[in-house]
């Protein structure tokens, strides 16, 4: 319904969190022209940024063009709608979004989803550092939701992940669901060091390789299968293990066996 | 004209000497005494270098040239007013006071304001962050520690005086030094060389030494029993420090997690199903395990090997989940090495102006922290700022090259005593002060101390010191901001406000809940 | 020559035993005065309810511990920020707000007096360097002395008058006001991870117990003739059970001589006052303590009211956190030692009404305040940030003056608290001049600021004027508007100046002033080269760079105090 173009090439970072269909609905493209972001220290509105069109499709709610590269807080807070991002998108993308959907053609920055309590982000590009983690201090992150991401992602992503689903079809960066609680990864290829680090709970599932996993991981059992959420089976089989003892967790690794044969060692503690 | 001055803080690493007996003959220090060697090279030689900057100047086709403060000062605050969003960096080598008028001026200009600790120990910072920290004084530690950690740091080279002034080799009230039986250790090996080549030349080769390298690769030595401080080293190689250790282990580099993280386990009893951890035999870790949990008062004090290898704030986490554990069965505590003299200065004077300790914007007209996001390192390579001032800091012969290369793209202002690499590549140098030795003010501690440092010289004629220049640029900051006042209306910035963060209220909420149910 | 006049305004001066009088108030220089010239700025305060500014005899706003608290919590201050205005710094909240916001939001509420309770003496300099950075206020801290080393010998070896010429000296060159004792030989114990537990435990090493550190101080506290009594944490803090020993330190205090100004100052009473033998049959002991409080004149307490909400804990009580963290259910813990003086400890903390602890924690403070009769003896607070933040103020101000407030958060709360709470059997409700008593007549007399809390000609021009007409608003029962006003006064008036206006800081030049007692003993503490020696082992910074110099405060106030010894 409303299509936002770049005027030019953003060079410094642009605080855009009013770009929300939540924030949009019922306003005239006047209105949207006059809502208040900000390009490094200066205090602009929309309209000085972005070209603003409106038609008649009802979906999706928001079509982004051009640079938004470094615009940050696209969907944020969102509860309704969609928002297509067509090429790439800044940082903190969809924080504390409850619903609707988001999809970017291209890749997403750092901090997207964090907090987040449902809905559904799909890239179809790499995630940047932090994808579904909390703020800096903060002991529970994403609640609920799907993010899918195409490419890889990079580190300390799915930290204390508390609910919702990440799947992710590229590799992942270190610490992949650092200190999780609850909810459920899923890797399709190479996964970087320490894995489910501090995990309590919640699974992690890598269909990919793995080096290793940490020394407070202990295994626990072969299974030939895993279920990812309601409408999902993965098939393996795969080693599972335990932790993090050092958190007394009860956290799930769940590794391919046929792709990490360095861990079969552990096959004698079974 | 010769004058001593006693008491001299010295103004070089986190450790802050407070002993200093300095000897000024014709305004200019000829001899100390109680320093390092680090302390003596700066506080007798380095500061009258030759590269001293005396006057300010601004780059003109290409060449620095000598101008007024005036207008020096002009050209630096139409660069910073001019700029989108201007970075404002360094500040770890500065006075408290200079902090604080530069989180004013950061503030004024809505710029991003970042000091060295993003590249120091800003993970350890961070990891506070997420788990706390249990600390205390080094005072604390030189009275009761009986078991001393030197994790990834190398104080023996990178603060000389730190086992002397505060840990092994200093008397407590409660714990006495180790020197003695150091000296003893060290000339039982000068001894054993000796005995060594002694047999090399008779029978042509060396007998088995008497007592096992103190590394990882063997089991801890029987020293791990004896009576009062103990001191172990973990680092990737042997160091100067680690000679001085009842143990040593030798980590494989970037393991250093692994290893924290199969001591936690050890510590809670668990059991383990690999034998060896980072290159080290679990079974040697359990003996370290037991030493930490059987001392007193134990402590980890960790460096730049700990904050800057693979897992970066993640390592001091862990490490200080650790050191939460050990506090269920003994007394232990932790601490980072801080590098630069002041560099802790810096993170309190940011945090109790604005609540975070660096890594700030004020872009959006109120404190803004994220390490990642607003850190000097990540905004440069991402090309994100428009304009750079650079104070008591030299990310020119430090910083990776991408980011340097994006500084250069944008107008640079540099405010440095000498004409170190950064200052070299300024639009606008400014000269300054040495603080410490030309300019009193106060620093804080690696334990967040806060001591005065003393003036002992004149300044060379002319040359302010940070807190004045700083003072002068935001004075010309406000000119020019005054002359373009923001024109928002009140709805308009009600509206603005709307976007802002707000306190959620969720408690009353699930309040009424459970009254529902 | 400024000259302001507060015209027609309800006035409630208790020191000066006005109780909602219309009358004027005329200022002059930063003094209250009879009159003023015509030419004088005038406030028109017709229906509102004019007050001396407001006092807090105990608040955490400044010095390493706090700033360590606003270090590790970034998640309190990103749901809380203020914005630069043309007027204003900017910064952040929640908890534990940045300097600027503390004075701004103090000032916000008529609060023009503030104490910081609680100042490691090597630290010194960092609390004054926040200090100065709190404007619109008056301010002053005290350093924490009851486990250092110097006063455990000293009182050890019963020499009280040697131990009193070094509190004087620490007085002085930490450029502090009273002496605060936190958990009397329990942080020394925490040296080596121990604590005591009873004030009759013997501190390790010392050879001395609690009750002789309270007591010897005490003494000394009435040799120095300081204005202030000792301000004390007590023993147990925070523990079920921990009445009775508050009830034997209260009881060991009678031995101190009494010549009608309190000996002691009891603080955060409501951490203080717990029965029942574990978390599990946690119980208010409120009956008990105000019981013997009402019977009593010896001491002085403050509440330490707990608010829902999301907060930070912090104290020197470095044992106490700890075993707040033990009971589970916290991210991050903060232990802080000071050498050969104190510790600390911090712990971000959320009060929950649901939870059968914290909601009849909340209780316990306020069946104190309302239980203790004499409001002389009780003031208000929230031991910011430990029960809540000190911008709550208002709530727990309209829990006080009305019990349909009280009853409003009580019906929230947990069913098994709400069993054991006395509020509902409790029907006082405070007026404004006992409110007034509370936030800042008895504050400034416990504290021995004869120019603080009162509106008398010589008074400093600390008033707060309030949006409330006492004789049209029933403030019991609306108790929302009042509490509104509480929030936003409608003029905060500093040495004379306006300085926040319909809740909105009007004013940035005024600093506020930082005072500190100069304790002139007759035969001061002797610096000589054993003390300096004793220095040099003690502490790991010389003798010459522990002072706070002169120029650490940036508009001192010397308050002389001539002492008996």
């Amino acid at each position: 319904m409303i299509i936002l173009i770049s005027k030019r090439k953003f060079d410094v970072p642009v605080q855009a969190a009013c770009i929300s269909p939540d924030v949009f609905k019922g306003k005239t493209t006047a209105e949207i022209a006059n809502m208040p972001v900000t390009e490094g220290n200066r205090n602009l509105k929309l309209g000085d940024l972005f070209e603003i069109q409106e038609d008649n499709l009802e979906t999706p709610y928001i079509t982004i063009n051009g640079d938004a590269g470094k615009v940050k807080r696209i969907g944020s807070n969102m509860k309704t709608g969609e928002i297509v991002v067509n090429g790439d998108c800044g940082m903190h993308t969809g924080e504390k979004m409850a619903g609707g959907k988001i999809t970017v053609n291209g890749n997403i920055g750092g901090w997207s989803g964090n907090d987040m309590k449902g809905g559904l982000i799909e890239v179809h590009g790499d995630a940047g550092d932090y994808l579904a983690s909390p703020y800096r201090g903060t002991a529970t992150g994403m609640k609920g939701g799907v993010i899918i991401v195409d490419g890889k992602v990079g580190s300390d992503s799915g930290c204390y992940l508390h609910g919702g689903v990440l799947k992710i079809k590229g590799g992942a960066g270190r610490f992949l669901g650092y200190h999780m609680s609850d909810g459920v990864i899923l890797v399709d290829k190479e996964v970087d060091v320490r894995p489910g680090a501090c995990m309590t709970g919640g699974k992690i599932v890598i269909t990919g390789t793995v080096e290793e996993v940490m020394p407070s991981f202990t295994i626990d059992s072969v299974k030939p299968k895993v279920k990812i959420d309601d409408t999902t089976n993965v098939a393996g089989p795969f080693y599972v293990f335990l932790g993090d003892l050092a958190e007394h967790g009860t956290g799930k690794i769940f590794v391919n066996k046929a792709c990490n044969p360095q861990m079969k060692f552990y096959e004698k503690y079974l | 004209m010769t004058s001593e001055v006693k008491s001299v803080v010295c103004p070089i690493c986190g450790c802050l000497c407070d002993d200093l007996e300095v000897t000024v003959e014709n305004n200019e220090i000829v001899k100390m005494k109680n320093g390092c060697s680090v302390c003596e090279a700066k506080m007798v030689h380095g500061y009258k270098s030759e590269e001293r900057i005396l006057k300010p100047m601004i780059r003109k086709d290409g060449e620095l040239v000598p101008v007024s403060m005036d207008e020096a000062v002009k050209k630096a605050a139409k660069i910073l007013t001019d700029a989108k969003y201007p970075l404002l960096f360094g500040w770890s080598s500065s006075t408290s006071e200079a902090q604080r008028i530069g989180v004013e001026l950061a503030e004024e200009l809505g710029s991003a304001l970042d000091n060295c600790c993003s590249v120091c120990h800003g993970p350890s910072v961070m990891a506070t962050q997420e788990i706390g920290i249990p600390a205390s004084t080094l005072g604390q530690i030189r009275h009761r520690a009986d078991l001393i950690v030197y994790w990834a740091c190398n104080p023996w080279t990178s603060h000389p005086r730190h086992l002397e002034r505060y840990t092994s080799f200093t008397d407590g009230r409660f714990e006495k030094s180790e020197w003695k039986s150091y000296m003893q250790k060290m000339k039982g090996d000068a001894s054993m060389k000796k005995v060594q080549a002694a047999s090399k030349r008779i029978i042509g080769s060396t007998i088995p030494a008497m007592r096992p390298d103190a590394c990882a690769l063997n089991a801890p030595p029987q020293t791990m029993q004896k009576e009062g401080r103990k001191l172990i080293v973990v680092d990737v190689r042997k160091t100067m420090t680690a000679d001085a250790a009842d143990y040593f282990i030798q980590v494989q580099p970037n393991k250093d997690y692994e290893i924290i993280e199969a001591l936690r386990c050890l510590v809670g009893d668990q059991e383990l199903d690999v034998d060896t951890v980072g290159g080290v035999k679990v079974e040697y870790l359990k003996d370290v395990a037991d030493a930490m949990v059987n001392c007193e008062f134990g402590v980890i004090f960790f460096g730049l090997g700990l904050t800057q290898s693979a897992g970066r704030f993640r390592n001091i986490e862990n490490a200080i989940a650790l050191t939460r554990d050990l506090n269920r069965k003994t007394k232990f505590v932790i601490s980072p090495m801080r590098g630069h003299f002041n560099v802790t200065g810096a993170n309190v004077v940011f945090a109790w102006s604005t609540g975070y300790p660096y890594a700030l914007d004020f872009s959006q007209g109120y404190p803004q922290y994220n390490p990642g996001e607003f850190t000097t390192i990540d905004l440069l390579r991402r090309g994100d700022n428009d304009a750079t001032l650079v104070i008591s800091a030299d990310p020119g012969a430090h910083f990776p090259k991408a980011a340097v290369q994006n500084m250069m793209k944008h107008p640079l202002i540099t405010i440095n005593p000498d004409m170190n690499a950064i200052s070299r590549l300024g639009d606008v140098v400014f000269p300054t002060q040495w603080c410490g030795i030309e300019c009193e003010g106060t620093a804080y501690r690696m334990d967040h101390v806060p001591i005065m440092l003393r003036k002992v010289v004149e300044p060379p004629k002319g040359i302010l010191n940070d807190e004045e220049l700083l003072k002068r640029i935001l004075a010309e900051v406000r000119v020019i901001k005054g002359k373009n006042p923001d024109t928002e209306t009140k709805a308009e910035v009600k509206e603005r406000n709307k976007l802002a963060p707000r306190i959620e209220i969720k408690q009353r909420k699930k309040a009424k809940k459970v009254e529902v149910a | 020559m400024t000259e302001l006049l507060i015209k027609n305004g309800f006035v409630f001066d208790p020191i000066n035993k006005i109780n909602g009088e219309k009358m004027d108030i005329a200022i002059k220089d930063g003094k209250i005065v009879h009159k003023v010239s015509g030419k004088a700025q005038v406030v028109d305060a017709s229906g509102l309810t004019v007050m001396p500014g407001g006092v807090d005899i105990h608040t955490h706003i400044a010095g390493g511990e706090v700033n360590t608290g606003r270090i590790i919590r970034p998640d309190d201050h990103v749901k809380d920020v203020e914005r630069k205005t043309a007027m204003t710094r900017c910064g952040t909240g929640y908890s534990i707000p940045s300097t600027f916001t503390t004075g701004y939001r103090y000032s916000r509420m008529g609060y023009t007096t503030v104490m910081n309770p609680s100042m490691a003496p090597l630290e010194a300099k960092h609390t004054h360097e926040e200090l100065n950075d709190i404007p619109l206020l008056d301010k002053a801290t005290y350093p924490l002395i009851g486990d250092w080393w110097f006063v455990l010998e000293n009182l050890a070896k019963g020499d009280i008058v040697e131990c009193a010429k070094h509190v004087a000296w620490m007085l002085d060159i930490t450029k502090g006001y009273a002496i605060k004792i936190v958990n009397p030989g329990g942080l020394e114990s925490w040296g080596f991870g121990h604590n005591v537990h009873s004030i009759d435990d013997q501190v390790p090493n010392f050879c001395i117990t609690p009750r002789e550190i309270v007591t010897g101080l005490a003494r000394v506290n009435a040799l120095l003739n300081l204005p202030h009594s000792i301000h004390l944490h007590t023993n147990n803090l925070g523990l079920p059970g921990n009445y009775t020993t508050t009830l034997d330190t209260m009881k060991a205090l009678e031995s101190v001589p009494y010549n009608g100004k309190p000996v002691c100052h009891i603080t955060h009473l409501q951490f203080a006052s717990f029965a029942g033998d574990g978390w599990a049959h946690f119980q208010s002991a409120s009956e008990e303590i105000s019981s013997y409080i009402n019977a009593h004149n010896h001491l002085t307490f403050d509440m330490g009211q707990v608010i829902f909400t999301d907060t930070t804990t912090m104290t020197a009580d470095g044992p106490f956190e700890f075993s707040l963290y033990e009971l589970g259910g916290h991210n991050k813990w903060v232990n802080s030692d000071v050498e050969t003086e104190t510790s600390g400890g911090i712990i971000p903390f959320h009060y929950k009404k649901n939870s059968p602890v914290n909601a009849l924690q909340w209780s316990i403070g306020l069946e104190l305040a309302l239980l203790i009769k004499d409001p002389w003896k009780m003031f208000m607070t929230t031991d910011h940030p430990n029960g809540g933040p000190f911008f709550a103020y208002p709530r727990v101000l309209a829990w006080l003056y009305s019990k349909k407030a009280r009853e409003a958060t009580l019906k929230h709360c947990n069913k098994k608290a709400q069993k054991k709470s006395l509020l509902p059997t409790i029907d006082r409700e405070m007026t404004l001049y006992e409110i007034a008593i509370m936030t800042r007549a008895g504050q400034a007399k416990a504290l021995g600021l004869p120019n603080k809390g009162q509106l008398g000609v010589g008074a400093d021009a600390d008033v707060a004027i309030f949006n409330i007409n006492p004789e049209t608003m029933d403030i019991a029962q609306q108790f929302k508007a009042a509490r509104k006003a509480f929030k936003h006064a409608a003029y905060t008036i500093k040495d004379g100046k306006v300085v926040v206006k319909d809740g909105e800081v009007v004013n940035n030049t005024t600093p506020g002033r930082t005072m500190w007692l100069d304790v002139q003993t007759k035969d001061p503490c002797v610096i000589d080269e054993e003390m300096r020696r004793k220095f040099k082992q003690y502490w790991t910074i010389e003798y010459d760079n522990y002072p706070v110099f002169d120029h650490y405060l940036r508009v001192p106030e010397k308050l002389t105090v001539k002492a008996s010894v």
